[in-house]
């Protein structure tokens, strides 16, 4: 009676099944990012599933020998039989019946959410895409202004074009918070974060510029896409201006096709 | 990278000629200017392409905003602790660049630059006009400490509200609509929209009740809006009766600005008719939700300098029928004449010119739109009135064309009203102070295959769109939104009440079983002989 309890069976079982909880639960989700490994939370559905194998795991283990199980049951015993436990026996038969309504209400009552969209944000692009009745390859294709004419002209423009352009909805800082970004849903992109054009190659960023939402595969769903296709109203020059524009202003380095290369197929 | 060239020639130039030609050729604003390279670094990196580099408000974006960016060679600044004509003081320069200029195209900055890059460009901007080298550090007014927004307070504001005629531009129940807001230009000469006090987080000041109180003492410099001030020094209204009126203001917008909505609930009407007009009382109880609205810059010609910031709609439904009450601020019933001259103002004041620029009479509008059928995917028609392969179906209402139409349309501006003999929509339009509330009705199956068929419990895809005439919008120039959905409740399912009525007393009687089970056999195991298992 007087034993710890993490001497305890009924306690080590508890800490046990505790324990794997926190793990299924946050720990493969946030654990292996702090050594560098990609991960995802894990499904409810999976959770439960781990949760009844510990269960029973656990149920093996203490039935295992006659005087585990003995000392496993004995305090579930007292609390059902000893007339100094009546109060907390009596909470118990009140709060677990009512827990498990709440839960069952809570599996049954109608929610509304919008359907699930699985969007792709960085689609694999076109090997080559027709822009104003040209044929250009995208693949291994370099901004030809960062070799041509004066970089600084190019920028200069860029930011005329960004500005009087793009800045309503992916905003002045490029941080994808323009004044008309809340209409839209996707989101405009923020230029800003790690995870876009820092990412991509310039030739990746010039055919989302030119072919806008209407030109995605159907799994980054372009119905939904408020990016104009731009090759109706930016020359091609216009458009690698605007994509220095964003490099420069952001300090992000486009990704070269080196890199490209050596990294495999990741987009 | 401009300012890296010049800061690079700068380098190259010695500094004693530097100096010398500085203080013969150049102005001591300039000077100024010189001295500040990071203010100069930061300055042309980011806000020259408004504000322009020379700080005249003309960068390349200017035509592109109602209002037009500041020009900080006037001096003129609009948010301020200052008396009305006095310079803003640092602390107010600080505070536009954090914060922005809310309901403008002005964002905060306070995320995106450091203190140190903030305080040069509170030198730069002040270094653009002679006035803050020339006279002494502008004094803040001693503002007085917020009263209790009581009852009586807030009846006070409102009698405030009328005494000094803030109705005239800002309209009687706030929403922009008074009779002067059409003659309104700004010092620059552009045309200027009284706000709208019922969007309080659109306030260029920001929208609580002390900055509120703060933009009545100091009045908004450089647009028709004064300082109150003067009033309490001839002691017309009392400093007390101000902070009512402050009250009063803040009262025509929601405690809360509304969140972005995803998903429109239309609530199931079982024990009530369901509403058949705009003013129904039914509509007050419905669940409101808020659509962001964006101009139309898609596809040309496009739209800048849209008016409806923002559509409120409500949604019932009786399983029959579905009613939606769709209702925004607006600052007339367009076309109105007395806004003519304000609209041809517009027009002309920004860009680009594309399309039909001309002024004359327009109506307002509005639309909803649907995908032709239910989708069983994810695929939706394109949000911006679908495509020639996959068209949509729409409810189109227009101030001046009587009833609203059932249309589809195959892209931006292909809409076409559906022949006489398959319309079933009905409809409702009223516009009262400063605002449009339009209701359509239908019911959830027509039988006709060229419409949207709703079902209940089902998301159903629907965007908007919305034209304010008298601010020059038609056609592919007006304000839009993406997809959102609409959901038709269902009726609450027996199984919500019973499933977890029966769980409880499954548990309950599972538990006294077991319990007296134990208790039973621990009584016989006492009085009887031990069975070694309790």
């Amino acid at each position: 009676m007087n034993t710890k309890p993490w001497k305890h069976p009924l306690g080590q079982a508890a800490i046990v099944v505790v324990l794997a909880y926190v793990l299924f639960e946050w720990g493969i989700w946030l654990l292996p990012p702090l050594f560098g490994v990609a991960s995802a939370p894990v499904p409810a559905t999976v959770v439960l599933q781990y949760m009844g194998t510990v269960v029973v795991g656990v149920l093996i283990w203490v039935s295992d020998s006659e005087e585990r199980w003995k000392q496993f049951k004995a305090p579930i015993h007292r609390v059902m039989v000893d007339p100094r436990q009546k109060v907390l026996r009596t909470a118990l038969m009140v709060t677990i019946p009512l827990l498990v309504a709440f839960m069952t209400f809570d599996r049954v009552r109608p929610t509304v959410s919008a359907p699930a969209a699985l969007r792709s944000v960085h689609p694999a692009p076109p090997g080559q895409i027709d822009f104003r009745g040209e044929t250009m390859v995208l693949n291994g294709l370099e901004n030809p202004l960062r070799h041509e004419g004066d970089l600084e002209k190019h920028y200069e423009e860029g930011k005329r074009i960004y500005v009087q352009n793009c800045m309503a909805c992916h905003g002045d800082a490029l941080d994808g918070q323009g004044h008309f970004a809340s209409a839209f849903n996707p989101a405009p992109l923020s230029f800003q974060d790690p995870g876009t054009i820092v990412q991509l190659t310039e030739s990746f960023v010039f055919w989302r510029i030119a072919k806008g939402g209407p030109g995605l595969p159907r799994e980054a769903t372009p119905w939904d896409s408020a990016m104009p296709a731009w090759e109706d109203l930016l020359t091609a020059e216009e458009i690698w201006q605007v994509t220095i524009y964003l490099y420069e202003q952001t300090g992000w380095e486009p990704r070269t096709w080196e890199e490209e290369g050596a990294e495999g197929e990741e987009h | 990278m401009r300012a890296r060239a010049s800061s690079r020639l700068a380098a190259m130039v010695p500094g004693f000629v530097f100096a010398a030609v500085m203080a013969c050729a150049v102005s001591a604003p300039l000077a100024a200017q010189e001295e500040n390279a990071l203010g100069r670094d930061v300055y042309d990196r980011w806000c020259a392409s408004c504000h322009g580099y020379e700080g005249l408000g003309d960068g390349y974006a200017a035509t592109y905003m109602l209002p037009r960016p500041r020009d900080f060679t006037q001096a003129l600044y609009q948010i301020r602790t200052t008396a009305s004509g006095q310079l803003p003081t640092d602390d107010d320069i600080m505070r536009v660049i954090n914060e922005g200029m809310p309901g403008t195209t002005m964002p905060g900055w306070e995320e995106e630059l450091s203190l140190e890059e903030r305080l040069a460009l509170v030198d730069y901007l002040k270094s653009f006009s002679r006035f803050f080298a020339a006279g002494e550090a502008p004094e803040p007014l001693t503002f007085s400490s917020p009263t209790r927004a009581t009852e009586e307070a807030l009846a006070d504001g409102r009698e405030v509200y009328e005494l000094i005629e803030c109705n005239r531009c800002h309209g009687i129940d706030g929403r922009g609509d008074g009779t002067s807001s059409p003659t309104l230009v700004d010092d620059a000469g552009m045309p200027t929209y009284s706000a709208d006090l019922t969007e309080n987080w659109y306030f260029n000041g920001g929208g609580t009740v002390e900055d509120i109180y703060q933009r009545l003492r100091t009045g908004l410099d450089g647009t028709p809006m004064p300082s109150f001030t003067d009033l309490i020094d001839a002691g017309v209204i009392t400093d007390e009766q101000l902070w009512n009126l402050a009250h009063y203001v803040r009262s025509f917008a929601p405690e809360d600005p509304p969140g972005i909505t995803e998903v429109i609930r239309a609530g199931l009407v079982e024990d009530a008719p369901l509403p058949d007009g705009v003013d129904d009382p039914l509509w007050e109880s419905a669940e409101a939700f808020y659509i962001p609205m964006g101009g139309q810059i898609i596809e040309s010609p496009r739209w800048f300098v849209p008016q409806v910031a923002g559509l409120w709609v409500r949604a019932l439904h009786d399983g029959g029928e579905l009613a939606v009450h769709v209702s925004w601020s607006d600052h007339s019933e367009s076309p109105d004449t007395a806004w003519a001259a304000f609209q041809a103002q517009v027009l002309s004041a920004v860009g680009p010119d594309e399309g039909d620029m001309e002024p004359g009479p327009r109506p307002d509008g509005l639309y909803l739109q649907f995908p032709m059928e239910i989708p069983e995917g994810m695929d939706k028609p394109y949000f911006l009135m679908g495509d020639p392969l996959d068209p949509v179906y729409l409810w189109h209402w227009e101030s001046t064309a009587g009833p609203a139409q059932e249309a589809d349309a195959r892209g931006l501006g292909t809409m076409a009203a559906q022949g006489d003999a398959s319309q079933s929509l009905a409809s409702e339009a009223a516009f009262s102070a400063g605002r449009w509330a339009v209701m359509f009705r239908r019911a959830l199956e027509t039988g006709d295959p060229g419409d949207l068929q709703f079902r209940v419990g089902e998301p159903v895809p629907v965007g908007f769109a919305a034209w304010d005439g008298d601010n020059g919008e038609s056609g592919s120039r007006g304000s839009i939104s993406s997809w959102h959905y609409i959901f038709l409740q269902e009726p609450t399912p027996a199984t919500v009440v019973v499933a977890p009525l029966i769980a409880t007393l499954l548990t309950a009687g599972l538990g006294v079983l077991v319990v007296a089970r134990a208790q039973r056999r621990e009584r016989e195991g006492a009085e009887g002989p031990d069975e070694g298992d309790a």
